[in-house]
């Protein structure tokens, strides 16, 4: 008798498969740090506490995480349902990039196992122990934001019944509220620091700086999750609605470019433009992208509507504000003191931030075709029941 | 080994460094790490500044045991979200390492730069920040710092601060042609209990230049102030804003509706 292997479809496409191999490898790298310490694996020192962990893992996860309270925003406290097909993949994006946060720091931490200290032992002083809080809680709100995707998915008609009537509108405006809080205080953390960020980036206006980029971030990434998503899973994009929100981002792009250079010049440092050197240089890469060539592409109604102008704006929004966050949280950082020895990532602790984005994809993949993630306002419901049967009877 | 002030009778706790008596026998870190119980690696004092100086025959030496500052208003207290520092009263700035997360925000936010983290330490071994304390045991039991008791040149003496900073006056005032007239640490950063006097440019000792008299907290603890009045205020707005727009829009849905019923 022969017996049938079956091997699952995952197994045999190339994507998922690398992904499951790096999610591995930032795994293995993450229990070296854990057994023998971070110096056993990265290249922070006392020179450079903060590296590329705290840029990407915190910095970029928070601020790319910011679609989920923009969106939610849009649909649920201006009341604007036509968005509400957005709202789901942004909350998902959200929760994800945000328990990136939460493994990152468990990994980045040197004593993770007393991170609840930050709950017992507050000090009302420090912009650290407030983002903590808020990332904690809003992981929790972001999680409920979810869950009745999941009991939908699990045909708990009652539970769906009762988030949507009583906690989705609490949970949104605590999730707004808890948003403009931290992310305006991650770049809060660096005034403390005057002597040590270039004054081109030290500001004691960063928090509303960093508010405005993120919500801008926040529907770029809208569109730009949108995007490859539909590449990955052959979807069409729901350009009726991305059109919109892209023409939402130049008035944030150009309200943060005013707002910087109104900082600037009421600080005096407009001088400081045009004689930093390569500080000048990396100031006009993070406006160009973030701020002129996303105006000039979504001020146009043909790159607006077309998928690749849809994709290609919004990536210069996320790029220009990876940028941003890595000078603020690392790289202008300067004027140390002690040591003149730089600092750069190692290979295993940048695998361990690979391996958690990769970790991340698989997680969405998976709920994308096993939950109603994407759907239309009313038929998301028919939508899956077909897609069930479809799948049953592939078996 | 100088105590200026009768140890009983101290209201805050500093230390004095003479640039021009420290001869660079480095004492002070080995004392430093028997005290503490550490490894000579393991130091809360290193030695800073350029070294010898200068061009033959005309040589100097600019050398200085860099520890904690201890300053008036700690950066690190103020940043540490679990407050595993506490400035104490009495002068020193004091690190609880079982608080401690290992966030290492403490060591951005310290103007001189003077945490170090156990980098080498994996989960179970419970990596700490390493910093001076001021021998706060030592001084608690009626002692001076290990540093000072060690010190063969009286480079380091220990006092009052108010004491200090008087007695360090009067040596600039006694020989104004050996000492840069300014006592580091009076005012950088709020005031530091680590007071510096030098016959070279405080730079070519390693400490920092670029620091203002303003603690550089006290701007950062402005801010976080009005964060808690502020997240009560746009709650509200948020709410009133949501039920605004919902009110606004069945009034609309309602408009439309009679609209369709005059025009049937």
């Amino acid at each position: 008798m022969k017996i049938k292997i079956r091997v699952p479809d995952w197994m045999l496409s190339p994507g998922v498969m690398t992904l499951v191999v790096l999610t591995l490898l930032g795994g293995i790298a993450a229990i070296v740090r854990f057994i023998h310490g971070i110096g056993a694996i990265s290249n922070l020192n006392d020179a450079y506490p903060w590296g590329f962990w705290i840029s990407f893992d915190i910095y970029t996860g928070v601020a790319l995480g910011a679609g989920a309270f923009t969106m939610a925003a849009v649909v649920y406290i201006f009341d604007i349902k036509k968005y509400t097909p957005l709202v789901r993949p942004s909350v998902l994006t959200g929760f994800l990039g945000y328990a990136m946060v939460a493994v990152g720091l468990l990994v980045d931490l040197g004593r993770p196992e007393n991170i609840w200290h930050m709950i017992v032992y507050q000090n009302h002083h420090s912009f650290l122990f407030e983002i903590g809080i808020c990332v904690m809680t809003y992981l929790t709100v972001l999680l409920f934001e979810f869950l009745p995707v999941i009991f939908e998915g699990l045909h708990f008609d009652n539970v769906v019944h009762f988030f949507h009537k009583w906690l989705t509108l609490p949970l949104v405006i605590l999730g707004v509220v808890l948003s403009t809080l931290h992310q305006s205080s991650l770049g809060s953390l660096t005034i403390i620091e005057p002597e040590k960020l270039h004054p081109l980036w030290w500001t004691p206006f960063i928090p509303v700086l960093f508010f405005v980029s993120a919500v801008t971030v926040g529907f770029a990434m809208v569109i730009f999750e949108s995007e490859m998503s539909a590449r990955a899973f052959n979807r069409s994009i729901e350009i009726h609605l991305l059109k919109d929100v892209a023409s939402w981002i130049p008035y944030g792009s150009g309200l943060y470019l005013l707002l910087r250079f109104g900082q600037l010049a009421y600080e005096g440092k407009l001088g400081l433009l045009f004689t930093s050197g390569n500080y000048t240089i990396v100031f006009w890469a993070e406006i160009i992208l973030f701020g002129i060539i996303p105006i000039i592409m979504f001020a146009q109604k043909k790159m607006r509507e077309s998928p690749d102008g849809l994709l290609y704006g919004s990536l210069s929004v996320v790029l220009g504000l990876v940028l941003n966050r890595f000078d603020v949280s690392w790289i202008m950082l300067g004027g140390r003191i002690f040591t003149t020895s730089g600092y750069v990532p190692s290979l295993p602790e940048v695998s361990i931030s690979v391996g958690m984005v990769a970790a991340s994809l698989l997680v969405f993949r998976y709920i994308a075709l096993h939950f109603p993630l994407f759907v239309e306002e009313e038929d998301y419901h028919d939508q899956h029941v077909a897609y069930r049967e479809a799948s049953q009877a592939g078996d | 080994m100088t105590t200026l002030t009768d140890i009983s009778s101290i209201k805050k706790r500093a230390i004095l460094f003479d640039a021009t008596r420290c001869i660079d026998c480095r004492a002070c870190m080995v004392a430093c790490s028997v005290e503490n119980n550490v490894p000579n690696d393991v130091t809360r004092i290193w030695l800073a500044g350029d070294g010898v100086v200068g061009q033959y025959p005309d040589l100097d030496r600019a050398t200085m045991p860099y520890h904690c500052m201890h300053c008036e208003k700690p950066a690190c207290a103020s940043a540490c979200p679990v407050g595993a520092y506490t400035k104490r009263p009495d002068g020193p700035v004091i690190y609880d390492g079982d608080k401690c997360i290992g966030c290492r925000y403490c060591m951005n936010a310290c103007p001189f730069d003077v945490p170090h983290f156990e980098w080498d330490r994996g989960v179970d071994e419970h990596p700490i920040i390493i910093k001076c304390d001021l021998c706060s045991n030592r001084v608690d039991s009626g002692g001076e710092p290990a540093c000072v008791a060690t010190c063969p040149t009286d480079a380091l003496i220990f006092g009052d601060r108010d004491d200090l900073l008087k007695y360090a006056k009067e040596r600039i005032g006694n020989y104004p042609d050996r000492y840069v007239h300014e006592v580091y640490g009076e005012t950088e950063n709020g005031g530091t209990s680590y007071l510096i006097i030098s016959h070279v440019p405080f730079e070519q000792l390693g400490l920092p230049t670029n620091i203002g008299d303003e603690p550089v907290s006290e701007l950062s603890e402005k801010i976080m102030e009005v964060t808690l009045p502020f997240a009560v205020g746009w709650a509200a707005v948020l709410s009133g804003v949501t039920a605004g727009v919902r009110k606004y829009h069945q009034k609309q849905a309602a408009e439309s509706a009679e609209e369709t019923e005059k025009e049937a």
